[in-house]
């Protein structure tokens, strides 16, 4: 039952009712200010946090720490004084729900296995603590700004666990992830409608504070304040990491009946990435058939049940979208110059803002057999269950076929120069793609090969600013032809990749290939198709 | 539920959500807060990682003899330049007559030192300072990420990597041929072809120790007032005149290293063999050695190396406007 927390509570907290699966503890707030004391403690603790020395590492993180602490505490005093006056009580209860714990629960997997093959996740570690402290801390605050009861559970876990798994702002940055929080919390508390005759939030929280801070990074050009990309990329060190995500990504589909959704969003996007391949010869994405951190997006971040349609017809329609948004916005994104890693945060928020109008459509189908295609009574009517061996079936089958864990044709650098060459469509555009990021990781290589091509005008328009640019930066990484370039600008100096810049380059497949020995290296160059190295005999020229 | 139960009971729900405070504050601080992260995301954009002084905030004392509205360049007919004719020299060390000779001054295994010839050029008399560098980040700054906090004007640019001292000679290249105050002996050579750029370490070289041979650029004893070097720190550039020294160039000898836009290769010296050995990674000669050297380093025909990479804050660099 309900908690009864005190006679002042709002006639809304007297009428909620726990869902089934909700376990409502009994031990309930009976206090006038002594709730005060946990987002008190919250706040200190926070504060507390920038003595550790990974934010002392970083005025800029101690400072955004400090603030972040001081907000809460100024708002904290606000409450209790209004509080005191107004004789009204701010109290909680505790709420612990499974979507909250087991979503959490499923991400923390990912972070530990993901952070075991990219060590900054686990530097982030203590970062991800603080925004979980001031994420409760807020989140109590501003429910008691409502004078609303605060349900004490594990809520924050997945909004925070979601949001840090596709973007961080940097150490310097760092108050922005606060303000990005901020604004989801709020987003959640405000941004409401009516939903089957319930007031309930759009957006899903997470998804409206990556989306619209996704646009504003977007716009002002300022990707770079955040690990954005580096996340998006790295999520493929970790071997199998597809295999991976769609097993934890099992859990979730089985207790919160959101297969139709992920597996259908799944579905589209191979789909349409094998008819784009088909049609022009060139794989859609660079990186596989679907990226990895596209395929972790559409298990966590689209299955929030608050925020996506309750028919099934409407939620395989929800994922159909999202798979669709995903591709299109992948080539408007790459259209634009922007960062491409963004396809998959900015089309959620316009895909919650549509539920309703799905579900209507769907409702609105006079069918029975159309609206209950998904309903059969498979599995002695245990639906989800349904659904869910069929995402295996395709799942399996997209392995045996090469298409997730594998070796992709988008990764291999000599296949994108060759289908420039040849004229396949969207070809150049995508080399210059694939060494941007190569030259942004540093692989000396990519960044002469670009300040060539913008040199030349061959591949793309000539850009002497641009080439300079590239040039200087492929210098500065001890490429002597990049150097030379420089030097002379009309001069095109070009070389292989030296054996650093092969240890970038190869990476696909999620290896580690620092420690790699050098034969080992020119060996796997050579399968890539690098001529050069299968002519070394595995040995460096 | 009828429509009409499942509409009252939304009415009274939304009559609900209306008593509850602070819902347009609310969405009020959100939007506020949005506005101001995209402003605030906008400063972010325009910002350089660039910490420079701007050359309205140097001392006047330390621009005397420099020319504000010419780049910060030195106040004399040739804005600081200095002919170097036509010409060989003698490349290298001879340990009979310097002791102090490193192998990587020898010409081959069968010869000491080598000649070289080269056709006239210009060098600047002193090393490129702090405020003409700044009047280039002013202009262009996304030009350089150089991180350097001096306030004082007339000492030599440090902490610069290869490509930015030559995105500044690529600046002052074209502001000089388009400027009406460049003089016009300067811009009839650039006119015929001439390059600002860095020198190569035989016309560093030529210029530092003239044709005689000598070890120095003063001449083949050591001497300490004319160079600064085995001291704790930079100095103004020309702190420490040098009318013996070949070409009259100051600080040729210590200050700070001076790099080039030779490759470090074995001699014997040939710029044709400067685009070889594309595979090899870059390192680019670096001359005259720093005030923090001993007089060993400070020897004109002294061999560096660096980085193009490296920031340091021993190293600069001088121009010349050259023929290539």
């Amino acid at each position: 039952m309900a908690v009864s927390a005190n006679s002042k509570k709002s006639s809304r907290s007297k009428n909620r009712k726990p869902a089934d699966n909700q376990i409502v503890s009994e031990v309930a707030a009976k206090i006038s200010t002594a709730a005060f004391r946990v987002p008190f403690a919250l706040a200190i603790a926070l504060a507390l946090m920038s003595l550790a020395p990974r934010v002392q590492s970083s005025a800029a993180l101690v400072w955004s720490f400090s603030g972040a602490a001081a907000s809460l505490l100024i708002w904290l005093a606000y409450l209790l004084f209004n509080s005191r006056s107004s004789k009204q009580e701010r109290v909680f209860s505790v709420l612990l729900r499974p979507q909250h714990y087991i979503q959490a629960t499923v991400q923390l997997a990912v972070y530990a296995y993901w952070g075991y093959y990219w060590r900054p996740v686990y530097d982030h570690a203590w970062l991800i603590l603080a925004q979980l402290l001031f994420a409760y801390a807020f989140d109590m605050l501003l429910a008691w700004s409502r004078r609303r009861e605060y349900s004490l559970g594990f809520g924050p876990f997945p909004i925070i666990l979601s949001i840090n798994l596709f973007l961080w702002f940097r150490d310097d940055w760092f108050y922005m992830q606060f303000l990005m929080i901020a604004v989801g919390f709020m987003g959640k508390e405000y941004v409401r409608w009516q939903r089957d005759g319930r007031s309930s939030h759009i957006f899903n929280p997470s998804a409206f504070a990556l989306g619209l801070f996704s646009v504003v990074l977007i716009a002002t050009n300022t990707s770079s304040l955040t690990w954005g990309q580096e996340i998006a990329s790295t999520l493929t060190l970790a071997p199998n990491v597809y295999s991976f995500l769609f097993l934890i990504g099992l859990i979730v589909m089985y207790f919160f009946s959101i297969t139709l959704v992920a597996g259908m969003a799944a579905i589209t996007l191979f789909g349409f990435s094998a008819l784009y391949s088909a049609s022009t010869g060139t794989p859609y994405f660079l990186d596989s058939e679907i990226p990895a951190a596209v395929f972790l997006g559409l298990h966590l971040l689209i299955t929030d049940p608050s925020t996506s349609p309750r028919t099934p017809l409407g939620k395989t329609l929800f994922g159909v979208f999202y798979g669709l948004g995903v591709f299109g916005l992948y080539s408007l994104l790459g259209a634009l110059g922007a960062p491409t890693f963004y396809d998959k945060l900015l089309c959620v928020p316009l895909l919650n803002l549509s539920v309703i109008a799905i579900d209507r459509a769907v409702r609105s189908i006079r069918s029975e057999s159309v609206l209950n295609v998904w309903r059969l009574d498979w599995f002695g009517g245990r639906a989800n269950l349904a659904h869910m061996s069929i995402w295996i079936a395709f799942f399996a089958s997209m392995s045996l076929l090469g298409k997730t864990d594998s070796k992709h044709q988008g990764d291999s650098l000599p296949f994108w120069q060759q289908a420039c060459i040849s004229g396949l469509p969207n070809a150049c555009d995508r080399l210059l793609q694939l060494e941007a990021t190569y030259c942004g990781d540093n692989a000396a290589w990519a960044c002469n090969e670009l300040g060539v091509h913008y040199r030349e005008g061959k591949v793309t328009e000539v850009n002497a600013e641009l080439s300079l640019g590239y040039f200087s930066r492929g210098c500065e990484l001890k490429f002597r032809a990049a150097c030379l370039n420089l030097l002379d600008t009309n001069l095109v100096a070009r070389d292989v990749p030296h054996e650093l810049d092969l240890r970038l380059l190869l990476r696909e497949g999620g290896q580690n290939l620092m420690t790699q020995s050098v034969e080992e290296l020119y060996d796997r160059a050579c399968i890539h198709e690098w001529k050069f190295a299968c002519e070394s005999n595995g040995t460096p020229l | 539920m009828s429509k009409a139960t499942a509409d009252n009971k939304a009415e009274a729900m939304e009559a609900d959500e209306h008593e509850i405070p602070g819902r347009a504050l609310g969405l009020s601080i959100m939007c506020a807060m949005i506005v101001f992260v995209a402003f605030w995301m906008s400063l972010q954009s325009g910002q350089t990682y660039l910490t420079v002084n701007t050359t309205s905030t140097f001392d006047a004392d330390a621009t005397a003899g420099f020319l504000a509205d010419s780049w910060y360049l030195p106040d004399d007919e040739l804005l600081g330049f200095v002919l170097i004719p036509t010409g060989s020299f003698l490349m290298g060390s001879n340990p009979a007559l310097d002791r102090l000779a490193y192998e990587n001054e020898r010409w081959s295994s069968s010869r000491r030192q080598g000649t070289v010839d080269l056709p006239e050029y210009y060098i600047g008399k002193f090393e490129v300072t702090v405020a003409q560098f700044s009047a280039f980040i002013e202009d262009s700054p996304d030009q350089a990420n150089s991180v350097f906090s001096s306030a004082v004007a007339n000492i030599p640019i440090t902490n610069i990597t290869w490509p930015e001292a030559l995105a500044y000679a690529r600046w002052l290249e074209q502001q000089m041929k388009a400027s009406a105050n460049t003089p016009e002996d300067l811009k009839s050579f650039l006119e015929s072809g001439g390059r600002i750029i860095l020198p190569s370490e035989a016309e560093w070289e030529k210029a530092a120790r003239g044709t005689d041979g000598r070890v120095f650029p003063w001449g083949n004893e050591t001497r300490s007032d004319l160079a600064n070097y085995g001291s704790t720190a930079v100095l103004p550039v020309g702190s420490k005149p040098c009318t013996e020294c070949a070409h009259g160039l100051a600080d040729m000898s210590g200050n700070v290293w001076e790099i080039t836009r030779s490759p470090m290769q074995a001699y014997p010296y040939d710029s044709e063999d400067d685009a070889e050995n594309l595979s090899d990674d870059a390192l680019w000669v670096m001359r005259g050695g720093s005030y923090s050297d001993t007089v060993g380093n400070v020897r004109a025909a002294v061999r560096g190396a660096v980085d193009p990479g490296v920031r340091n804050g021993s190293i600069g660099f001088r121009l010349v406007i050259s023929k290539l």
